[in-house]
């Protein structure tokens, strides 16, 4: 019969020897989920920071949201964000620094066009697979730059709705305008190309660059040609100036349409009655019925206080589709996740990801919107319309 | 504006503060210098081997800095026509490489330099037309040609447009590197020609007067077009290495005005026109910003502005300044000497026999006002003449007329038998006509004894000019001052100095300006005893403006007198002195 | 018809172009100094502008006299710091005074960002036009003219038939000259220099009214004044104001018949052919 002292000597040991154990393996099981790191850059500072800032909001929503979920591969996320200031050579040096110092995981884009299109060669050359949320410009996406994957609509797509839609509606000519700046360039040139498909007559059409004290000698050549549509290919400084002049030179074209200007909030402010029945794009909006889109909106506002826009859509999608890619691949291998994005769709909450072999859009569209009565509405493509398109543009 | 002659500047601070020549233990600087060479190769070669990726990019960045810098440097610190647009020479550059890169499918290193070429190129065409500009149109000129070249780049297809050109995207940082390791050190290299050499004085001499450089024989816009033109092959290639870094280019990032911005901040901060200067500051504006501006996100560009605002005001020398104060990093002093051994001129066979000056029928009209009315005179060889009236007769315009700086409206100036309305004035100062000012103009933070040899350079004793200088400067009595700057001798020592400069162009006629003006009795006697010794400096001629009639009475062989730019009497001094017509010029109607 | 609309559109953005350039030239004539500082102080009242009418909603004509005194003081506080100091470098004070205000307009830069952020805003007040005989009179710009025009007239009858304005055209004739005949050239340039920075500020607050502005143009609006005053000629005010509207004509022509770039190059190159063309109009004095 074993004695009572033996029994509390064998617990004792086994007590021990647990607690030894657990302090052995509770290290390793730590080490054995270290966290993915996502590097990139954002401009905090400079020209570019308001807009800037809604995509990195997006960016974060994201992460947070991916982490509630358990992370990717069973790790959780970590995001390394350094300030580009705006400028392409700051980005240039920082994602660098990401890629060999920092030795992140992942790399997700910058801002705009303007600053992407300067680390896209640098991210080819370490063949990082990289989603790009912030640059529309399809010039970047060629042979030599495959690496970069975009996440937003490319902008030969800004518009493309308006054309067919007024010419079923009877519209036969055309005025076309761009701003001299990469991605509205080639927003113009696809305009112009299309236009010309669809059999429109042109009858005025011009580039121009900012900043441009008057559009108004522009705005009289318009009425000169009396267009039935006009659509500008522009930023927002041009957008206001244009909408302007053409109401001071006395003219109002049955359909006016203008890029990026008339979604900022300041162009409303800025025009007042003049704004009302102008038309834009947009790749994302609130009655998006995509996946998580709901879930998106209000957790932005529980975060950020803020409504989301656009921007911020770009930055919680290109997360979206970079974590499908993890997961479906299984591993943070670059070239493994880069083929995986080529060869499948992502149904993210501003639409469908899919890239052709260069990393340009195929999948994400632009959809029309209209300010009505001085809020913007969806107006097409109609089967996700909150509103019908209103015609014609009086500017009153 | 003010009048024609100009009160010598004090030195402003666009130029060194601190004037005049480090000279003290030249071994002791050579051992600085050396050891410093060799830190700074230490560094070179430790960075690619310790890093290929983030470290080794910004060394290249602050590289590249430092060859923006020196670039600058040489036009707008060296000449002081302020340009702030060189970065479209950096853009041209780099559109310039991409283009043959892309086009011809010529290796970016070789590309690279040729687009320096391309950018001298540039500089060439423009420079004769900018450099005569006014400094500010200059400094506006520039600006204007870089937003020009943007528009033009976004709209040339050829080019690309706005969308710019992507270049192969080939992986090699270490030779990129290399490549503006070895630019910085052309830079440096360039800078320190402009330092030490002849030329260097000559483009010294014309920030500070140019017109007074002009006068003593510098070749004013050849020297500005060339300093031009080494400013801009700089960026161009650097702009070229840059873009197959970054394998690519667009209009923005080619002519982006934030270059600018950085390379004036960087070299003002650490001195402008001087050789140390913009490696020092170019390094520490990239490091600080790299490092410490991270914690002051939104004040990068307000910095900037503050240190540019503060070096002007407060600290016109920059680093090199500083270091100036400690006794460090002086300027050397140009063609120096080490002994001054006097040698006298060697003498040239008189060729023409005739009058050394001739002025015919010269006319000179300023708007409504006639200058000059049809004055005639001649200057024969071996004599002195002078040339008298009252205040506004026309005596200064006449000089001005017969050294170039002012234009006649009609009449013929002929020197030594040739006419010379079509010579420039620093061609005139080379074949032997020397003119001094009425008031001095010395370059006043050269030392005098580059002030002498710089004219000694330009003048008929050109092949020997440091022996001639030395010669000249004993043999006026400033032999111990040489090394002083010339803004710290006193107006009489001014005034020997002129005339020292004025004779080391060695000329045949000399012209002299009102010489006696502002001079004690004593400091009369000594202009006088050198006016008696020209002839042993070798000169043929003088010809003397005056109003101390007194001084100069004796000195003269013939008089004339000019009266509202008329010539109203020329004959000998006792002669004219008691004309009717000359004191009725002098002191009006009996009443 | 057609042409006259465009030179009535010309000679209408030529009024604004006067006031953005004359209070430059002010500064330039009297006292040699040229302020790269100049648009940083147009986009400065313009954005005060915007910020008082959105905040108030009051007519952004009434900013007018207050941001002209803030930023007149401004300016006039400034000079003893800045731009005196380098006045007794004599002919290097040009470029000296270019290198300082080169600074401060990066300054002013960054203050603007950080007070208004760097998006374009522009103020909604007058946004159509009078019909006149067939002709469109833009409102904004009119408006904008006319008072450019009133300024630039008064400060022409102040310059020429007043004696404090006689004064300082003496000043910017010869400063030794005016001290001799008694007046404190040092108090002259301190007026000039708060008058011309209180009248850029008040171009701004008309600009603002007719086109967007964001920190980042004020480059431009310097370059475009510096270009009216070296075509109508330096410290010519009447060079300058008619230099001014033959500008806005040509860039009003320019764009109708070749387009929206020509409009915005044609200042820069109209500059270059005059330099090539006149070289003597700029040749040191």
């Amino acid at each position: 019969m074993p004695s009572r002292k033996h029994s509390w000597g064998v617990l004792l040991a086994g007590a021990l020897g647990l607690s030894t154990a657990g302090i052995a393996v509770a290290p390793i099981a730590a080490q054995a989920a270290p966290p993915i790191v996502i590097g990139g850059t954002i401009s905090e500072t400079g020209p570019l920071a308001t807009d800037g800032a809604y995509q990195i909001k997006g960016i974060e929503l994201a992460i947070a949201d991916a982490n509630k979920a358990g992370g990717w591969l069973g790790r959780k996320l970590e995001l390394k964000i350094y300030d580009d200031k705006s400028s392409a050579g700051t980005a240039v040096r920082l994602y660098e620094r990401l890629i060999t110092d920092d030795r992140v995981n992942l790399l997700i884009g910058p801002y705009s066009s303007l600053v992407t299109v300067g680390i896209a060669p640098l991210i080819n050359k370490y063949k990082m697979a990289t989603i790009e949320p912030g640059a529309s410009d399809p010039s970047i996406y060629v042979a030599g730059n495959e690496w970069n994957l975009q996440g937003t609509a490319s902008s030969i797509r800004y518009l493309d709705q308006l054309l067919p839609a007024a010419k079923a509606q009877g519209a036969t000519t055309v005025a076309l305008l761009g701003l001299e700046s990469a991605f509205t360039l080639a927003c113009y040139h696809a305009r112009v190309a299309q236009a010309k498909e669809l059999g429109m007559k042109i009858v005025y059409q011009t580039t121009y660059s900012l900043p441009l004290p008057s559009f108004a000698s522009i705005a009289l050549a318009i009425k000169n040609a009396h267009p039935d549509v006009v659509e500008a290919c522009t930023y927002y400084p041009d957008a206001v100036g244009l909408t302007r002049a053409l109401h001071e030179q006395g003219f109002a074209p049955k359909y006016l349409a203008e890029t990026v200007g008339p979604v900022e909030a300041p162009y409303l402010k800025a025009l007042g009655p003049l704004a009302n029945r102008v038309i834009t794009n947009t790749g994302w909006w609130t009655n998006f019925k995509t996946p998580g889109n709901d879930a998106f909106i209000a957790g932005y506002k529980a975060m950020f206080h803020q409504d989301p826009e656009y921007h911020a859509a770009t930055g919680y999608a290109a997360i979206q589709a970079l974590g499908a890619a993890v997961e479906g691949t299984h591993s943070l291998d670059q070239a493994k996740i880069r083929a995986w994005l080529l060869a499948n769709e992502v149904p993210t909450i501003q639409g469908t990801f899919k890239v052709n072999a260069n990393g340009l859009a195929l999948g994400y569209a632009q959809d029309l919107l209209q300010i009505q009565d001085g809020v913007l509405k969806l107006v097409y493509p109609e089967a996700d319309a909150e509103a019908k398109l209103l015609v014609p543009y009086t500017g009153s | 504006m003010e009048g024609a002659t100009q009160p010598a500047s004090k030195g402003g601070p666009i130029r060194d503060p601190f004037p005049g020549g480090a000279d003290g233990s030249a071994r002791a600087r050579r051992l600085r210098g050396a050891a410093a060479a060799l830190v700074l190769l230490a560094l070179f070669v430790a960075v690619p081997l310790i890093s290929r990726g983030y470290l080794l990019q910004f060394a290249t960045d602050i590289l590249t800095a430092v060859v923006l810098a020196y670039g600058w440097n040489l036009i707008s610190g060296f000449t002081g026509y302020l340009s702030f647009g060189q970065v479209s020479f950096f853009g041209l550059g780099a559109y310039a490489t991409a283009l043959m890169v892309m086009r011809a499918h010529v290796p970016w290193y070789f590309a690279a330099p040729l687009s320096g070429l391309v950018g001298a190129a540039v500089a060439l065409v423009l420079g004769p037309i900018m450099l005569r500009l006014r400094g500010i149109l200059f400094a506006l000129g520039m600006l204007g040609l870089a937003r020009i070249l943007e528009v033009v780049f976004n709209n040339w297809h050829y080019a690309g447009g706005s969308v710019g050109l992507s270049l192969p995207a080939e992986l090699t940082p270490v030779a990129v590197y290399v490549g503006m390791g070895l630019l910085a050190l052309a830079g440096f290299g360039i800078s320190a020609f402009f330092v030490r050499s002849g030329f260097g004085l000559d483009v010294m001499s014309l920030n500070e007067d140019e017109e007074a450089a002009a006068a003593l024989g510098v070749p004013t816009t050849r020297v500005k077009v060339i300093a031009f033109m080494l400013s801009a092959l700089l960026p161009a290639i650097a702009g070229g290495l840059v873009a197959w870094n970054r394998s690519y280019i667009d209009p923005t990032s080619g002519f982006d005005p934030t270059v600018d911005l950085q390379t004036v901040v960087a070299v003002m901060f650490g001195g402008i026109g001087t050789l140390w200067g913009p490696f020092l500051g170019a390094a520490a504006l990239m490091i600080v910003g790299e490092e410490f501006l991270v914690y002051f996100p939104n004040l990068e560009l307000a910095l900037y502005g503050i240190v540019v605002i503060a070096t002007v005001l407060a600290f016109p020398g920059g680093l090199v300044g500083l270091a100036n104060r400690l006794g460090l990093l002086r300027r050397p002093i140009v063609l120096s000497p080490k002994s001054l051994t006097a040698a006298p001129p060697e003498p040239r066979p008189r060729e023409y026999t005739g009058p050394v000056l001739e002025v015919r029928d010269l006319t000179v009209r300023f708007g409504g006002l006639t200058a000059l009315d049809h004055v005639s005179l001649s200057v024969r060889s071996g004599e002195t003449l002078c040339i008298i009236g009252a205040n506004g007769a026309g005596k200064t315009t006449l000089f001005n007329a017969i050294t170039g700086s002012v234009k006649p409206t009609s009449g013929e100036i002929l020197y030594l038998g040739e006419p010379i309305s079509r010579v420039p004035t620093y061609l005139r100062a080379q074949r032997g006509m020397a003119r001094s000012f009425q008031i001095p103009r010395l370059l006043p933070s050269l030392t005098v004894w580059e002030n002498v040899v710089l004219a000694s350079r330009h003048g008929r004793q050109s092949h020997r000019a440091a022996e001639h200088a030395a010669w000249v400067l004993e043999t006026i009595g400033l032999a111990q001052m040489w090394r002083d700057p010339a803004s710290r001798l006193t107006p009489g020592y001014q005034r020997q100095l002129e005339f020292a400069r004025v004779l080391a162009l060695s000329p045949e006629l000399v012209l002299l300006d009102e010489v006696m003006a502002g001079m004690t009795r004593d400091e009369q006697e000594a202009v006088r005893s050198v006016i008696r010794r020209l002839p042993e400096f070798g000169v043929a001629a003088v010809a003397c403006v005056e109003h101390v009639i007194a001084a100069v009475a004796d000195l003269c062989d013939r008089m004339v007198v000019l009266d509202f730019g008329r010539k109203i009497a020329e004959d000998t001094p006792e002669k004219v002195l008691k004309d009717p017509a000359v004191v009725r010029a002098y002191l009006g109607e009996p009443l | 018809m057609l042409l006259l609309q465009i030179l009535v559109n010309g000679v209408l953005v030529g009024g604004l172009y006067v006031l953005i350039a004359q209070s430059l030239n002010l500064i330039f004539g009297v006292m040699g100094v040229v302020n790269l500082a100049h648009g940083s102080f147009i986009v400065l009242a313009g954005l005060f502008t915007y910020w008082f009418t959105s905040a108030t909603g009051l007519n952004p004509l009434l900013v007018l006299p207050l941001a002209f005194v803030v930023l007149g003081l401004i300016g006039a506080g400034l000079q003893p710091l800045l731009v005196e100091p380098l006045m007794k470098f004599g002919r290097k004070a040009e470029l000296l005074s270019l290198m300082v205000t080169f600074g401060l307009s990066y300054v002013l830069l960054e203050l603007a960002l950080q007070l208004w952020g760097s998006d374009f805003v522009s103020v909604p007040y007058l946004q159509s036009s009078w019909s006149l005989g067939g002709l469109e009179f833009s409102k904004a710009f009119a408006v904008s003219g006319a008072f450019a025009a009133a300024v630039s007239a008064a400060l022409y009858f102040w310059l020429n038939y007043t004696d404090s304005g006689k004064c300082l055209l003496a000043a910017s004739q010869s400063s030794t000259g005016a001290i001799c005949c008694g007046i404190d050239v040092r108090r002259v340039r301190l007026i000039a220099f708060g008058l011309g920075v209180g009248l850029a500020a008040a171009a701004g607050v008309l600009v603002i009214i007719v086109m967007p502005l964001a920190p980042q143009t004020s480059d431009d609006l310097t370059l475009l004044a510096f270009v009216i005053i070296a075509l109508g000629g330096l410290g010519n005010y009447g060079g300058v104001a008619i230099a001014a509207i033959l500008l806005g004509i040509a860039q009003s022509l320019s764009a109708f018949f070749l387009g929206g770039n020509a409009e915005y190059v044609l200042p820069y190159v109209l500059l270059i052919l005059v330099m090539v063309a006149r070289p003597e109009r700029f040749r040191p004095a």
